[in-house]
């Protein structure tokens, strides 16, 4: 019997579809068998992270009708075994499926999977209610900006009434030079707020955007920064103990290299 | 410039409304009807206590004026006067005036576990007592005092049926907006250092006070009414 996990955050642009392409795909490269559902009826967009959209045929809509067997629905990935995707039905909206279908959804697919991670739309409305319906725990993802905790605390209570009391929370997009500067809310500042266990901190990284566009998560490279913090809130997600990653270290280092170059520039002037 | 025919004056007993001597009764109405449709949304459902003054009027014209009020609130109390009631706090014997809660030394206390996120608010017509934060874009309203035994970011009232006696009080009081009876305030703009000692605020003469109420903690600091 397996977990579902919704990946959600209230505010839309903060990282859940990436952040559920890359939890997944490292869950998926510690030969773990799981599937993504895309709950964003109507904006669908795992499947372009996930460099899967040109094998879509059916979605999750149609097995929720009943015009496909469940596993039609479901794409495997092309790169790793045990990963599969259900995308969202770009055609239909919010209100095509309901919670009671969505948790008879998660109830099925749970059975066959380790890890059911749920990308949640942005809002509270229907489609976060859907996404949220059949889910075992939570992942709230934030940015280190108020406006982004405000709605990762309003989400974390709608959790709580939901009976999901436990969420735990990635802060994406973290700048750590910016932090000290203190041009931007640390981490502690935002835990302090939500009060919440932090599953982890992925820094703000170019790759991300680069590997995203290429429909390729960011985990399977070795050298990014946030593919390895994904690397880790995988290993956490499945009870290892995994040490948060020195940023400041690499802070220092860019700060170098940062120096080095302005340097030189220097001297060519 | 004329004179506006009919003016509003919220005060903490309710609304006051000046009526100009010498308007004529259509004139009145007219004003009126506009002045409550704009307000509508803030008048709707609410017991409000009419005080007019100004103008004399019939009996007859008192009555198409009240049901004008009545159509956009509960009128509480009704006086038609000639004088503006004085607001100084010796002609306010509130507790017979309000149906405010008085069990702020000793009464109804509701104790709530847990932070109040954004979105969520616990309201109850006596004390509150808050086991966690108070996080901002939450909100509790209570009859009588509030404790937050956290931190307070969100919004609080107390008194919020009328008492000026209620205070709020918090380990960390950095509230986004402070209201106590018919006060308002806010922390003052930008602003944003932790307060390092448990603070308490209260109103004392038309002013709201935050100060450690814990003795020789901290400095005396004052938030200004708005």
């Amino acid at each position: 019997m397996g977990e579902v996990i919704v990946i959600t955050s209230g505010k839309g642009g903060v990282g859940k579809t990436t952040t559920t392409a890359n939890i997944g795909t490292a869950l998926a490269l510690l030969g773990k068998k799981v599937v993504l559902i895309d709950a964003d009826i109507g904006l669908r967009n795992l499947d372009v992270v996930m460099g899967l959209e040109n094998r879509i045929v059916y979605d999750l809509v149609d097995a929720v009708e009943g015009v496909c067997r469940l596993k039609q629905a479901l794409i495997r990935d092309k790169r790793f075994e045990g990963l599969y995707l259900m995308p969202a039905a770009q055609t239909r909206d919010k209100n095509a499926i309901s919670p009671a279908q969505m948790q008879k959804l998660c109830e099925e697919l749970k059975e066959h999977f380790d890890f059911v991670l749920i990308d949640s739309p942005a809002g509270i409305e229907q489609g976060f209610k859907n996404a949220i319906a059949g889910a075992d725990k939570a992942v709230v993802v934030t940015v280190p900006e108020v406006s982004a905790v405000r709605d990762a605390d309003r989400i974390i209570g709608l959790l709580a009434a939901n009976e999901l009391t436990e969420p735990q929370l990635v802060v994406n997009r973290l700048r750590m030079d910016m932090v000290k500067r203190g041009d931007m809310m640390n981490i502690d500042d935002t835990i302090d707020i939500l009060g919440i266990d932090l599953l982890g901190v992925v820094p703000d990284d170019e790759n991300i955007i680069v590997s995203s566009n290429r429909g390729e998560p960011a985990v399977t490279e070795e050298n990014s920064m946030a593919g390895q913090a994904y690397r880790n809130i995988a290993r956490r997600l499945l009870g290892e103990e995994v040490a948060l990653i020195d940023m400041e270290s690499g802070v220092t280092f860019m700060e170098k290299l940062r120096k080095l170059f302005s340097g030189k520039n220097k001297r060519k002037s | 410039m004329k004179e506006q025919p009919v003016v509003f004056k919220g005060t903490r007993n309710g609304l006051q409304i000046y009526i100009a001597h010498g308007s004529d009764m259509p004139e009145i109405m007219e004003a009126a009807a506009g002045k409550l449709q704009s307000g509508k949304p803030f008048f709707e459902g609410a017991t409000v206590n009419l005080t007019f003054f100004g103008r004399e009027f019939l009996v007859e014209e008192q009555t198409r004026l009240l049901e004008l009020f009545a159509r956009y609130m509960k009128p509480g109390s009704v006086e038609f006067r000639t004088q503006p009631v004085s607001v100084e706090r010796k002609d306010l014997p509130e507790r017979d005036h309000y149906d405010s809660f008085d069990g702020i030394e000793e009464g109804m206390t509701r104790f709530v576990r847990g932070t109040v996120r954004s979105g969520q608010r616990v309201s109850y017509e006596g004390n509150v007592v808050i086991i966690g934060d108070v996080n901002p874009g939450g909100e509790v309203i209570a009859g009588g005092n509030i404790l937050v035994l956290g931190n307070l970011r969100g919004i609080a009232h107390a008194g919020a049926t009328g008492n000026q006696d209620a205070v709020v009080a918090s380990y960390c009081l950095q509230p986004t907006q402070l209201r106590i009876a018919g006060y308002i305030t806010r922390a003052p703009e930008g602003e944003t250092a932790k307060p390092p000692y448990p603070e308490v605020a209260y109103i004392r003469q038309e002013q709201l006070f935050i100060e450690p109420y814990l003795p020789g903690k901290g400095k005396q600091a004052d938030f200004h009414t708005t």
